[in-house]
């Protein structure tokens, strides 16, 4: 293929890498909130598109685009907070599809309440001015905002990392993954890191929301392909798994770059190539733990 | 004090009675659906929400054996509805080939979509079968989209127009005879009914029960539950094809939104609304959602909102929807 | 120990990890046919492990299972039945909202119907009766129509010994079949069991040691993992080892 060089192969992989920050958000969220509650939700997409919304609103109030960044993502984790409280609590205990099919309707709920609010059309997001343009990183110019992208979430993955493997909650959290009896026993509130934890994880899907919100049009159908990405990445990574999250976000955000590069029209078909393979070859995910899905 | 409890005896009794009612319907429930859908159109407010009703049932019906029977709960029967519709449409429209046997294309169509996708999704677990089901789906989707020249690609299959039905002594307009078109459709709807219930009766059916109740038990019984789940998911795929292809013929178009993951979601709200593991519950269930919304939509056009609401006071409270909760009330 | 033919089931080495702990160490032993052996060691002695590699519930990491000299490592857990190999669980497991009768009928159909689509079930009388005969044997008569998780706890373990009889299995495996059971219902237990013994191969995966000596002809003892003694019920009683480490644990 002509035009193909070096240097634009590696610009597609940070492309790809920029696109996969994205799913790695979304589906740490995810794999948080399955690993400790067993609780897929399917409302994921919704609070993405609660998040870019919020973001929307907050960046009218303030002008302000790092305030908005900051206050979305503990907005959005504040509402996941009291769905945990008050909706996914009362159905524990009752078998494993209730919470899924909860927040399934609670997804309905939330994108027609951004309808009626916001319009069916979509509202336009700004590119902080700082971090407009491109910048030359070796190889060729890149989206200073792309650049941007990912090193918040390789921060934000950090810090998740350290408070899960470095502070004593996150060893409760830990603990609480493997058997919550014994987290019980020892005389720690389950139901209350139960909480914290989709509240985590919800308020992480409202950052990726507004992370995305200058690159894709803010529309409140914006969660509804989301929310397929992210279960195609966590298949791909392994239910639970918070490294296959990151491992599986990124690969399949490279997956997706090169087919649009090579393959354009079936750049959208490529993620689930890629899970398909993994399906037959590996089920449980390149990092699940065999029987963890139970 | 005695007036109480004379209207408590009174209820007792019509309670047995009802009891007595409910036991003879589902004695004959083959029988009872097919009567009920006979005068239906005839209760319904106008005749094209009455074969929404059939499909729709009929799509419940299909999805609530691997929801309802084998207790695994599936997000991806839109690929079977659509592939049923699809391969319908695709047939009469660019093929030639007429309605009847299109529609044997059809669910030949999806039943085979639904053994790839199965083969494919079965070994995972639990809720994890969900997200698998539905992401699979979902490539079907985009498959379908791309495949531009004969579906339509965004647009949806235009052209799938059965004008008469010929009968030898009678002439059924499928444009213009909604009520001819209805009974034609109810034709294939009752077929399907028995079937499923046969199934259901069948000594496969207690396999089914078997391994909702208690998966490794019946694989220590000498059940292969892998090949189980299988052979249940492809025939659920078959009798939601027929919705779909039924759907093909009624509508005369294929809208790609019925591969979307949000079509599979009626079909799991239709089912959980109606009561999910019970034979009426999915027809029930789509006539109380699509009359809902048919009644909702008249009044504002946020219709998602009420529906979505409703559904989690189903979950939350009403779990055995309205005809589980119903026997439940007259079991007590 | 050199295998013979009168041996049922023979473990070859058998090795199971999880990870980096080993439940069971290289442990070879044979189950004469037509007897009752009992496997029996303290607690955390590797026996479900064992019972459950030779159950075929998950295969060994290392090592063979051979039965009737056809070697059954790996075999599919639903295989097995049809094997003649049946099994009761450890923790009770039966179908709780299905009809006792109707619990061991299903485990009967397992053998002739598996994907019949069209019989109605009203006309598999044959399997009925088969089912009633065995609720018979087990003594639940007159719990037929009772739903499984409306039954008593010995009543329940009884009933999951009838469903495992339904492949009219050469092998019946039980694990700790008397677990949380009364005197009363361990005595009736123990009863059925020397009853079932005396047609076919029994293996006894036991904690209670006292329990098993009266009625089983051969023992075979496990502690870390590993044997540690095998024998008739004299040859372990005076066994001095096996002696020290029950001592060592409390005596049961």
């Amino acid at each position: 293929m002509s035009g193909i060089t070096p240097d634009l192969l590696a610009l597609q992989l940070f492309t790809g890498l920029a696109l996969g920050s994205v799913f790695v958000l979304l589906a740490v969220g995810l794999s948080l909130i399955f690993g400790l509650l067993t609780v897929v939700n399917f409302a994921h997409g919704a609070f993405y598109m609660v998040g870019a919304y919020v973001g929307v609103f907050l960046l009218g109030l303030t002008g302000n685009f790092w305030i908005s960044l900051v206050f979305a993502p503990i907005l959005v984790g504040t509402l996941g907070l009291a769905v945990e409280r008050f909706l996914v609590r009362p159905l524990y205990g009752r078998g494993i599809d209730y919470p899924l099919l909860l927040t399934f309707g609670l997804g309905l709920v939330l994108v027609e309440l951004v309808r009626i609010l916001y319009g069916l059309e979509g509202v336009p997001f700004d590119t902080p001015p700082l971090l407009r343009g491109a910048v030359d990183i070796g190889i060729g110019y890149f989206p200073l905002y792309r650049l941007f992208l990912i090193a918040v979430t390789a921060l934000l993955v950090l810090a998740l990392w350290l408070f899960i493997e470095r502070t004593s909650y996150g060893l409760i959290i830990r603990a609480g993954a493997r058997d919550p009896e014994i987290v019980r026993v020892l005389g720690v509130d389950i139901s209350r890191v139960w909480l914290i934890v989709f509240a985590i994880g919800t308020g992480v899907a409202g950052l990726a929301g507004i992370l995305s919100a200058p690159m894709r049009s803010v529309i409140p159908d914006m969660g509804s392909t989301v929310l397929v990405e992210a279960f195609v990445v966590t298949v791909v990574g392994g239910m639970g798994s918070l490294i296959g999250a990151v491992v599986a976000g990124l690969l399949v955000g490279v997956v997706v770059a090169f087919t649009s590069l090579f393959w354009p029209d079936f750049s959208d078909l490529s993620m689930f190539v890629l899970m398909a393979a993994v399906l037959l070859i590996r089920p449980q995910g390149l990092f699940g733990q065999k029987g963890l899905m139970g | 004090m005695n007036k109480p409890m004379d209207n408590v005896a009174e209820v007792q009794i019509s309670g047995r009675r009802l009891a007595g009612l409910v036991r003879l319907i589902a004695e004959h429930r083959v029988a009872a659906v097919i009567i009920f859908l006979m005068v239906f159109p005839f209760l319904a407010p106008y005749k094209a929400l009455a074969i929404d009703v059939l499909i729709y049932g009929l799509f419940a019906l299909g999805f609530n054996m691997v929801f309802g029977y084998l207790g695994v709960l599936s997000f991806g029967h839109a690929a079977f509805f659509g592939a049923g519709a699809y391969a319908t449409g695709i047939a009469m429209v660019h093929f030639g080939v007429p309605w009847m046997p299109a529609i044997f294309v059809g669910v030949l169509m999806s039943g085979l979509t639904a053994a790839i996708m199965g083969a494919m999704a079965i070994r995972t677990r639990g809720i994890y079968f969900a997200m698998v089901t539905l992401a699979l789906a979902q490539c079907v989707y985009y498959i379908i989209y791309h495949m531009e020249e004969y579906s339509g690609g965004e647009d949806g299959l235009t052209g799938v127009s059965v004008r008469t039905v010929d009968f030898g002594i009678a002439t059924v307009d499928m444009m213009q005879d909604p009520m001819g078109k209805y009974y034609i459709m109810l034709a294939f709807t009752a077929v399907a009914i028995f079937l499923f219930s046969r199934i259901l009766n069948s000594p496969f059916g207690a396999v089914l029960e078997a391994i909702r109740e208690n998966e490794n038990r019946a694989r220590a019984c000498g059940y292969n539950v892998l090949l189980t789940k299988w052979v249940t998911f492809v025939l659920s795929g078959l009798f939601c094809g027929l919705a779909g292809a039924l759907s093909a013929i009624h509508l005369s178009v294929v809208p790609i939104e019925y591969l979307h993951y949000h079509q599979s979601g009626l079909a799991v709200m239709m089912a959980l609304l109606g009561g999910m593991g019970t034979f009426f519950g999915p027809f029930i269930g789509a006539m109380a959602f699509l009359m809902l919304e048919d009644a909702i939509t008249l009044m504002t056009t946020h219709w998602q909102l009420f529906l979505g609401a409703i559904f989690m006071i189903f979950v939350l409270f009403f779990p055995r929807g309205i005809w589980g909760s119903f026997l439940h009330w007259i079991s007590r | 120990m050199t295998p013979t033919t009168t041996d049922i089931i023979r473990a070859e080495g058998v090795t199971k990890r999880f990870g980096k702990f080993t439940a069971l160490n290289n442990v070879s032993a044979s189950f004469p046919r037509g007897q009752l052996t009992a496997v029996i060691g303290p607690n955390g002695a590797g026996k479900s492990t064992f019972f459950n590699v030779i159950s075929g519930a998950f295969p060994p990491t290392a090592g063979r299972v051979i039965f009737d000299g056809h070697d059954i490592t790996g075999t599919p857990q639903y295989a097995f039945a049809r094997l003649g190999i049946a099994k009761s669980f450890q923790i009770t497991n039966v179908f709780p909202e299905l009809t006792a009768l109707e619990n061991v009928r299903i485990a009967i159909q397992a053998m002739h119907r598996r994907f019949d689509i069209w019989t109605p079930r009203s006309r598999l009388t044959e399997m009925r009766e088969q089912a009633a005969d065995l609720l018979d044997l087990v003594g639940l008569r007159q719990h037929r129509t009772r739903h499984a998780e409306n039954l008593a706890h010995g009543e329940q373990r009884a009933l999951e010994i009838a469903m495992a009889l339904a492949c009219d299995p050469r092998l019946l495996l039980l694990d700790e079949p008397t677990a949380g059971m009364s005197p009363e219902e361990t005595l009736v237990m123990m009863d059925l069991i020397t009853r079932l013994a005396d047609e076919r191969t029994v293996i006894l995966v036991e904690h209670k040691m006292k329990l098993v000596m009266g009625i089983s002809n051969h023992l075979i003892v496990l502690h870390h993992g590993e044997l540690l003694a095998e024998g008739t019920p004299d040859d372990i009683r005076d066994n001095d080892e096996v002696r020290r480490v029950y001592l060592g644990q409390g005596s049961h």
